[in-house]
């Protein structure tokens, strides 16, 4: 959008683009240092999902500091964030060109996937303990468009711990295991629980990288696309 | 007459264990046909009791022997090494108080944990290894601190506790923030205690610990009837005092490291345990050792039963409902004592 050199400070897991690990760090995600981001006098500070940052953004309040928080629970509004973030940039015909094409990709795998029947999947947020995604998670949106349907849809919360025997029953057809990227090697195994699996029994775990999945911003469409080649590979031929 | 009275205390023993034994049977089999999927409840109990042939699926085969009751038996064995512990640390201690989680021992094998999964990440054996000799530098640290010139009053204790257990929790904070965000939540939940996730090894490793840290404390059990009396009375009457609060506070740290390394800190139960069987049976280290280990045992699998179904398919850490069904249990215990 451009906007990219009037960002005065981002987190240290704030590494992309590029130019982001450039910038004043002001701690990581958890515990952001309220006196640097004061500091770096900002004009609005961005922050993904409200939880834990109650006292946070009221410190930021006293400042006469603007928060804008996103919490998307789908494609759509990671797509809505986008568009609000070009017209708080002044850039609203660059953010809406780049939200047509993110569109126009998301329909193409839509259209690709769809004569095939869903493939059941489960997702693996971590293995040990065993987390995974419930039915506030935008992924079990992204799953859905990807031609799959997540074992764990009707989960209440977005990230819930999951019991082993319910992972167990829950029978995925494959398995998707979000890795790689700034997480390095963690993750990468599936949770002993799913030994048994059609998912393990017939090699069907797919490693994704986790910077395209579970970061919510342009990059999620190469996360769709990646797990759409992934669950259907002879529908992109 | 001395015979005598040794065998009623024998009998006594017997049948009182006997009744708990008998408790933590019937227990481990309603664990182990409830659960977040739904066995057939004939069945289950057909494979349960060894038969082949009972009509159970592979899939809820797998389920019953290799999720549910490696985690049964890993929770009766974390009740047993935390309830046998507090026992021996009261007896020791002459303190009701005294407890792996309230004394420091608790988190000082966490930080030893912590050190191991930090810098021995791969190999599992170092993490025992590590909450053993974490969980025994904190109670000698409590121990020093505790000595003043009259010795340890029940007070100085408890502070003394208090100062490193606080002490340590920050340790803690100040290693997970260091962590990767992606170890983080294991380690929020670990901290809570945390069943899931058994391997044999672990297992393994575990109920060595316990059966070496039980078998120690209930053979000092005579000893420590005679140190409530007082240290000096105790050696006058011929008890090696000092050796025998050596050998109590390292199969006790065993014991905590043993269970803080399978399943992270589990609260309460060192404190509530021992306290219902000296209200039930008396105060008789004889018997409030191994009585404890079969209650402590009992009452972890109980809770971690409920942990695991009462939000089914998600779960709660174990040592969440340990605080809350004990801390209510122990202000009631407290009032009515």
């Amino acid at each position: 959008m451009g906007a990219g050199e009037r960002l005065v400070g981002d987190t240290t897991y704030c590494d992309y683009p590029e130019a982001a690990k450039s910038v004043a760090k002001v701690g990581d995600t958890m515990h952001p240092s309220v006196e640097r981001i004061i500091a770096l006098k900002p004009q609005i500070v961005l922050v993904s999902t409200a939880s834990q940052l109650e006292a946070f953004t009221k410190q930021l309040d006293e400042q006469h500091i603007a928060v804008y928080v996103t919490n998307p629970r789908n494609l759509d509004e990671v797509f809505r964030s986008i568009e609000t973030l070009g017209d708080l940039f002044g850039s609203h015909d660059r953010a809406a060109s780049l939200v047509a094409d993110l569109r126009r990709r998301a329909a193409a795998v839509a259209a690709a996937t769809k004569p095939t029947p869903p493939v059941r999947i489960f997702y693996q947020v971590s293995d040990s303990p065993l987390y995974t995604i419930g039915r506030e998670a935008y992924l079990t949106d992204l799953i859905r468009r990807a031609g799959g349907v997540s074992v764990t849809a009707d989960v209440p919360g977005a990230f819930p711990r999951f019991s082993d025997e319910a992972a167990l029953a829950s029978n995925p057809d494959a398995i998707i295991l979000p890795t790689g990227g700034s997480m390095g090697n963690a993750n990468s195994t599936v949770a002993p629980a799913f030994k048994g699996s059609p998912a393990v029994l017939n090699n069907r775990i797919y490693k994704i990288n986790e910077d395209h999945l579970q970061r919510p911003g342009p990059r999620l469409v190469d996360g769709l696309e990646e797990m759409a080649r992934a669950l259907h590979p002879e529908a992109f031929k | 007459m001395i015979s005598g009275s040794a065998r009623t205390t024998l009998m006594r023993t017997a049948s009182i264990c006997g009744l708990l034994l008998l408790t933590l049977v019937v227990v481990i089999v309603i664990a182990a046909v409830i659960g977040s999927q739904r066995l057939p409840f004939g069945s289950s109990l057909c494979a349960l009791s060894g038969k082949s042939n009972c009509g159970l699926s592979s899939e809820e085969h797998a389920i019953l022997f290799d999720l549910r009751l490696p985690r049964i038996l890993l929770a009766g064995a974390v009740g047993v090494c935390l309830a046998t512990a507090g026992a021996g640390y009261q007896a020791l201690l002459r303190n009701p108080l005294a407890e792996p989680y309230l004394l420091g021992v608790s988190n000082g094998a966490a930080v030893g944990t912590m050190i191991a999964l930090v810098f021995f990440g791969a190999a599992e054996w170092s993490r025992p290894v590590m909450a053993f000799a974490g969980a025994l530098i904190a109670s000698f640290i409590v121990y020093q601190l505790a000595r003043g010139r009259a010795g340890a009053t029940p007070e100085r204790l408890i502070l003394a506790g208090v100062i490193v257990t606080t002490f340590l929790s920050s340790a803690i904070v100040f290693i997970t923030t260091l962590m990767d965000a992606t170890r983080i939540r294991s380690f929020t939940f670990w901290l809570l205690g945390d069943l899931s996730g058994t391997t044999t090894s672990l297992l393994t490793i575990t109920f060595i610990a316990v059966l070496i840290g039980v078998i120690v404390l209930a053979a000092n059990a005579r000893s420590l009837n005679l140190m409530m009396l007082g240290e000096r009375d105790a050696f006058d009457l011929g008890v090696e005092v000092s050796r025998v609060r050596v050998i109590v506070f390292i199969a006790a740290s065993l014991l905590v490291g043993a269970s803080v390394a399978s399943s992270g800190s589990v609260g309460y139960v060192g404190l509530v345990v021992p306290h219902l069987v000296r209200l039930s049976f008396g105060s008789d280290n004889r018997l409030v050792i191994v009585a404890s280990a079969l209650g402590g045992a009992v009452f972890v699998i109980f809770a971690d039963t409920i942990a695991r179904t009462i939000i089914a398919p998600r779960e709660l850490p174990v040592g969440a409902i340990t605080a809350l069904i004990g801390a209510p249990l122990f202000i009631y215990l407290l009032r009515r004592g």
